[in-house]
């Protein structure tokens, strides 16, 4: 196997969000690493704080309220953090994009589909191109995603779900991105299409080489898709590894059991996962020590104490203190 | 598209039964003599009834209400009482001074109105924003006729820069322009502040962010245009008020527009004056909200498509 080259770097990141009501800690110092051409799905219920570390990277958190309070976001060894705005918008949308959740929602009503997809052409023209040259390259992207270029004259409202979402694929693609950012990009979409979309994913990544970041909270997608996984809770990575680590390692955080547990029979699929009793707990008011705790059937007090041990093997890191016990034992 | 523009037309002919009989109804409350208003206040009493009769004023109000009914539908809006002339005749005279005060006013009202809803909405909780806030409910808490005559006091008569009454120039248009536009400037702010913060918060406004687009592009061409819808409705619907609503600033600059010949007529108990006014105010009202949502389908492509289905 060739030399890895670490593409995306994310070191201790803390997030808030800071409302009139409340401090949110959405995201509470995570760490995770990805390589070039790799992909990691992060993983978690709602509220995890998946969608917040994705705006981040991209520095799109909701201007007044959002605050990035710590940590570094290093891609290809910069901090995006220390860049300016104008230097991060020649970031966003031609070395990283991210799809959004909905793709309903995503694409602009008033203007045409191809409109929408040449304007990421546009803005990141830097070669000078010719308007021709352009949409030659739409047509191109339009093909690429498997919907035919004749459509491109259309509205958004003229298109189903997955041929939005599959529209929302080609405007992030536009300018060959090498790193790109999928925030549950199959969860509006029912179940065949869900299965095109991801196959269309998988492919462009084969083909284009790029990077992603997968957010789901669908295992199934993370096995079929994934090099690396994230586990999400509260704020914090709980557990992380390899795809291999996370299916068939030998140790795990309590909550990855609980969410194993939870995956629902192939015929009654639910909406969410509600892994194990209890919710998670609300990020502006957080637990002491381990922010599982109040969920865990393993809890002792020395969990409530301070933040749990950090258990590494190789890849593989799960935060608990069960395992600082069995170290303790052998 | 034409059946979409029929099918509002049409519904302009219970729109017209309905106001007629109410204008008819109200007038008639108080006792009339058209034929003492047409022959004057010299003529015999033997003349006058004669003339009532005529008139056909000896019969009841639904069979005069029906009579008038199938004039107008012939295209006759009858004639004076007062001044004898044809009454389409009158208003017509009057129309340009109502139109240009209108226009103007709703003009100013969209420039004024939605640059600052722009920029309160854009820089929201800033000092722009608290400012334009404010200014909407000052606007819109005074009412217009006080307005005008702190501007007459002010631009005409303590600094002379413009005239306080008639219609010979623009320069004369100038203060009932700002007086008419106060509460539309009001509402339009308001209205264009809340849409674009709302459009501002949408899927695809972040979308074009994560493209890179500048914040400037991403305002423009994709928050300012879906907030726009409202903003376009509220324009017509006020210019379509206005053209009836001008009474007050048109008196209070004595200009003489339809406004002023309505409360003339009303006041003279000019009979066919008043509900012809206010029919052809009531068709014109609906050519523009017409006009207005023939508008929307340049703004909204999903309604356009519609038109063309339909
Ligand atoms: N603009 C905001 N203002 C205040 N709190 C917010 C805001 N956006 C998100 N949050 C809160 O931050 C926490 C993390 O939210 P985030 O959207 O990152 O979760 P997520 O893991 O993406 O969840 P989901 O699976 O529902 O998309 C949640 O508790 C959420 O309520
Ligand atoms: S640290 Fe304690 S409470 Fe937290 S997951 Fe591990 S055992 Fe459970
Ligand atoms: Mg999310």
């Amino acid at each position: 196997m060739e030399e890895k080259k670490t593409l995306l770097e994310i070191k201790d990141l803390e997030v808030i969000y800071q409302t009139d009501e409340a401090t949110v800690h959405a995201v509470n110092g995570i760490n995770f690493s990805l390589n070039e051409k790799e992909t990691i799905g992060l993983v978690g219920e709602t509220g995890a704080g998946k969608t917040t570390t994705a705006l981040t990277i991209l520095r799109l958190l909701p201007e007044r309220t959002g605050r990035i309070k710590g940590g570094q976001v290093l891609f290809r060894g910069e901090n995006l953090l220390d860049k300016s705005v104008p230097e991060m918008r020649r970031v966003r949308g031609a070395e990283i994009s991210i799809i959004f959740q909905d793709p309903m929602t995503a694409l602009n009503p008033a203007l045409t589909v191809g409109d929408q997809v040449l304007e990421s052409l546009e803005i990141h023209n830097t070669a000078g191109k010719s308007k021709q040259e352009l949409n030659a390259r739409v047509d191109e992207l339009f093909n690429l995603v498997g919907i035919p270029a004749e459509r491109k004259a259309e509205y958004p409202h003229q298109f189903s779900g997955g041929m939005k979402q599959r529209i929302v694929i080609a405007i992030a693609l536009a300018c060959a991105p090498q790193l790109l950012i999928a925030d549950e990009p199959t969860t509006a979409l029912d179940v065949t299409i869900q299965a095109q979309v991801l196959k269309l994913m998988e492919n462009l990544k084969e083909e284009l080489g790029t990077s992603m970041i997968i957010i789901t909270h669908d295992l199934g997608v993370v096995a079929e898709t994934c090099d690396k996984v994230a586990i999400m809770y509260a704020g914090e990575i709980v557990e992380a590894g390899t795809v291999e680590d996370i299916f068939n390692g030998k140790e795990h955080h309590p909550y990855t059991v609980g969410l194993f547990n939870a995956i629902p029979n192939l015929d009654e699929k639910e909406e969410r996962l509600r892994p194990i009793d209890g919710l998670m707990p609300d990020p502006a008011n957080l637990p002491q020590g381990c922010k599982f705790g109040p969920r865990c059937p393993h809890f002792t007090e020395a969990c409530k104490a301070q933040t749990p041990y950090i258990y590494e093997e190789k890849e593989h890191r799960i935060m608990c203190n069960l395992f600082k016990k069995e170290a303790a034992d052998e | 598209m034409g059946k979409f523009v029929l099918k509002r037309l049409l519904a302009l002919i219970p729109t017209i039964l309905i106001i007629v009989f109410v204008v008819y109804f109200i007038l008639d409350l108080t006792p009339s003599s058209p034929g003492q208003l047409i022959l004057g206040q010299m003529a015999t009493e033997e003349a006058v009834e004669a003339k009532n009769i005529e008139l056909g004023y000896d019969k009841p109000f639904l069979v005069r209400y029906v009579k008038y009914i199938i004039q107008l539908f012939q295209g006759d809006l009858g004639t004076s009482w007062v001044t004898g002339k044809g009454v389409l005749e009158s208003v017509f005279a009057r129309f340009p001074v109502t139109v240009t005060l209108s226009a103007g006013a709703t003009v100013l009202g969209i420039v004024i109105g939605v640059l600052l809803g722009i920029l309160a909405a854009v820089k929201q909780y800033s000092i722009f924003d608290a400012a334009g806030t404010t200014l909407a409910m000052i606007l819109a808490s005074f009412p217009a006729f006080w307005i005008g005559m702190m501007l007459v006091i002010l631009f005409a008569q303590e600094l002379g820069w413009l005239p306080s009454y008639g219609t010979g120039s623009i320069a004369h248009y100038i203060l009932p322009w700002f007086t008419t536009a106060c509460a539309f400037i009001a509402s339009q702010l308001r209205m264009t502040r809340t849409s674009l913060l709302e459009s501002i918060r949408m899927d695809y406004v972040r979308t074009a962010r994560a493209k890179g687009q500048k914040e400037s592009v991403v305002i423009y061409r994709h928050a300012l245009r879906n907030a726009l819808m409202p903003v376009v409705t509220m324009a017509g619907m006020n210019f379509g008020t206005l053209l009836g609503g001008t009474v007050t600033v048109e008196t209070v600059f004595t200009l003489n527009g339809v406004g002023t010949l309505i409360l003339t007529s009303i006041r003279s108990k000019d009979v066919p004056v008043v509900v012809g006014a206010i029919v052809i105010l009531a068709i014109c009202y609906t050519l523009v909200m017409l006009v207005v949502d023939i508008l929307y389908g340049f703004i909204d492509p999903q309604v356009k498509a519609r038109y063309i289905k339909n």
